[in-house]
């Protein structure tokens, strides 16, 4: 049998931008164990439908200048963070000095609380199955730490703004861990978006663990351009009572790939999982997620909806495992997928493990295609054809639309939204 | 108004109408009866224009202009409205929303310039107390969890809202109560025009005593065996069908009739 291809030395070369100490040790810590890393392949089963699109090549290990100018999409309401090829850039950035809530770069963290952050990466992912984010533990070049204390509520959104500029080909590593104490709150924006044309690659890992009733909305908006390799990773740990709602809005590109896994840790923790991939072209996109029921009394529901245009692809892989002591779990899991073109592919697969034997869990996956009788309907009453379809698509997901919290990211999605549908309807 | 000559269509290759010829002049109001499986919802679908019927041959026109070259939404731009037999649950999309968007649409066809969301919900508002709709309903998704009789209001609701010039109603009657009938009624009495035609497909006479019409076709095989006038349907009632010659065939025909609608 043909050993696994792995890591071109091209990427384990130490990565230059300083840190502090204890985060330069971890970078190569993880770095050296990156050496007989397989790469995924067709035969890795979470990654079957997508290694073909992971490229990389020497160049990729490059990395982008960490300085520049950001874009002007960058006027967000709110507190915001700026991050350019995974760099914080602090002229870039607002947000006020907040009791209980510190918000750092990886880079201003004391060599004290750069050895604790060390302690607590990669933590919250189960590295086994997230391959990719080993990549990014042992090549990020900055960071965000945000930590709230007990009780802290951060009182708007924070918007974390990831550009990549793609004027020449390379990589950009942005890497979140947020520190959620007992019962703070905060809700989070992570927007990626890119510019120039040059092929890149942006890997990201996120972190969030949460003390006893905490409460943490994080959303995550996928706007890159078609140059764009987009592989990230968000974990989760969750403690007793607390509360994760996620909205991820993704738009594809050459290979989107999303990780999300949670840890429902202690008992009664709930987590709401939203997701809405939309594709076109002979885009790419997967999302695989992980919900793993640990501790009795903890509810989930995930919904995540997929829409597939032109010949592009898009896969839902949904896992709910329910552990023998996760007694009185409640967990609901629901997909469905909406193919517009006959070149267009879904795939679509629930996975469930429960070993308990008294919890509910549901879940429902769908595929079809835009309703006869609904559009005959509608046109029958005078409207376009066009003006139908955009109805009944959008009917498809204004559900999850409507429930992201935060009505600057629901009008971005939905300008985004307005140009996939020029590009797929036509006028008549 | 609306001319149908020597009309043929089909369904999956399985001929349904089989030549069907009537004239229906502005301000009149026509039924159309007959036993299950006639046809009578198929020629409501073919002159709405659903793609899932094929005319083979004859020809439509209203006001002169031929029908069959125009899409189901030009059709309805130029007046025609179809009140469904079964309305289509659209979860997802507001009636507010479907019913502005449709206004709209035929207000730009018409060079009129398109109401505003304010301007609108003050109409619908109205409109839909014509029917006795709580305005509730218009936040709520196409019919979605609609009782029977709610989506038949709906489809009265449409109606009053578009202004057709040929309102088909295609056994609007059926599943009513009698209360819900006398305001469904009501609402296509209110309909009625100098400049307005009524087509009504009913497999009942108790429509009718509602909305009186003016003429009354008996449809059976895909052809209209017999025209009268209102006292035809009264006949109808009292004797059946079996009297011109005609089966009731609940099933013979049904499954391929029922898949249009």
């Amino acid at each position: 049998m043909k050993p696994a291809p792995t890591l071109s030395s091209a990427f384990l070369h130490p990565v230059g931008h300083s840190l502090p100490e204890p985060l330069v040790a971890l970078r190569k810590q993880r770095g050296t164990a990156l050496v007989d890393m397989p790469l995924p392949t067709r035969k890795t089963e979470n990654w079957k439908y997508s290694s073909k699109f992971l490229k990389l090549t020497d160049e990729m290990a490059n990395a982008l200048p960490a300085d520049g100018k950001t874009g002007s999409s960058l006027a967000v309401p709110g507190y915001k963070v700026a991050f350019l090829n995974g760099v914080m850039i602090p002229e870039a950035s607002e947000y006020p000095d907040l009791d209980g809530i510190t918000i750092q770069s990886f880079d201003d963290l004391s060599d004290d609380e750069a050895a604790e952050l060390a302690d607590r990466l990669d933590s919250t992912l189960d590295n086994n199955a997230v391959q990719m984010a080993r990549l990014n533990s042992a090549r990020f070049e900055d960071g965000l730490l945000i930590r709230l204390s007990p009780d802290a509520v951060l009182d708007q959104p924070l918007f974390i703004v990831h550009e990549v500029t793609a004027d020449a080909s390379g990589s950009a590593f942005p890497r979140i861990y947020v520190d959620a104490g007992r019962h703070s709150q905060i809700t989070l924006v992570e927007e990626y978006i890119s510019s120039g044309s040059e092929p890149v690659m942006v890997n990201t890992v996120s972190e969030f663990t949460l003390a006893d009733g905490a409460n943490v909305t994080s959303i995550r908006l996928n706007m890159e351009g078609e140059n764009v390799q987009h592989i990230g990773a968000t974990g989760v740990r969750q403690q007793r009572s607390s509360r994760f709602e996620s909205h991820c809005v993704g738009f594809g590109g050459p290979l989107r790939r999303h990780d999300l896994q949670v840890r429902l840790e202690g008992e009664g923790a709930e987590c709401k999982l939203n997701g809405v991939v939309v594709t076109q072209g002979k885009q790419h996109y997967d999302n695989h997620t992980t919900i793993e029921h640990i501790a009795a009394h903890c509810n989930s529901e995930e919904t995540y909806r997929n829409i597939a245009a032109d010949q592009s692809h898009a896969i839902f892989n949904g896992r709910i495992h329910i552990h023998q002591d996760a007694q009185k779990s409640n967990a609901d899991m629901n997909n469905k997928n909406l193919l517009l073109s006959n070149g267009a592919e879904i795939d679509t697969k629930p996975e469930l493990e429960i070993y308990a034997d008294d919890v509910k869990c549901a879940h429902g996956a769908t595929i079809g295609q835009l309703d006869e009788a609904s559009l005959f309907y509608l046109v029958s009453r005078g409207i376009a054809r066009r003006e139908a379809n955009v109805l009944l698509t959008m009917a498809f997901i204004n559900e999850l639309v409507e429930q992201i919290p935060v009505a600057a990211v629901r009008e971005t999605a939905q300008t985004r939204l307005n140009q996939f549908f020029d590009q797929t309807f036509e006028e008549a | 108004m609306l001319s149908i000559k020597n009309l043929h269509a089909s369904v999956e290759d399985k001929e349904i109408l089989k030549g069907i010829n009537l004239e229906i002049k502005a301000g009149e109001v026509h039924a159309i009866m007959g036993p299950n499986g006639s046809g009578k919802s198929t020629l409501s679908q073919v002159l709405a224009g659903n793609e899932a019927f094929e005319v083979t041959s004859g020809e439509i026109t209203l006001n002169g202009e031929n029908l069959l070259d125009l899409e189901t939404e030009e059709r309805a731009r130029e007046g025609i409205f179809l009140a469904f037999q079964y309305p289509v649950e659209i979860p997802g999309v507001s009636n507010l929303q479907f019913l502005r968007t449709a206004v709209n649409a035929m207000r730009t066809h018409r060079g009129e310039p398109e109401m505003n969301a304010a301007e609108f919900m003050k109409l619908a508002k109205e409109v839909s107390k014509q029917v006795d709709l709580d305005p509730a309903f218009l936040k709520r998704g196409v019919n979605e969890g609609f009782s029977g009789g709610e989506k038949k209001r709906n489809e009265i609701m449409q109606a009053l809202l578009l202004q057709p010039k040929l309102a088909i109603l295609d056994e609007t009657d059926s599943g009513l109560d009698i209360d819900a009938l006398q305001v469904v009624s009501n609402g296509v009495n209110a309909l009625r025009a100098e400049d307005r035609a009524i087509l009504m497909v009913t497999h009942y006479q108790r429509l009718l005593n509602h909305i009186v019409p003016d003429y009354v076709h008996v449809l059976a095989g895909g052809k209209i065996v017999k025209s009268g006038g209102r006292e035809l349907a009264l006949e109808l009632e009292e004797r059946g069908y079996g009297w011109l010659g005609i089966k009731d065939e609940e099933t013979a025909d049904s499954s391929a009739n029922g898949s249009g609608n």
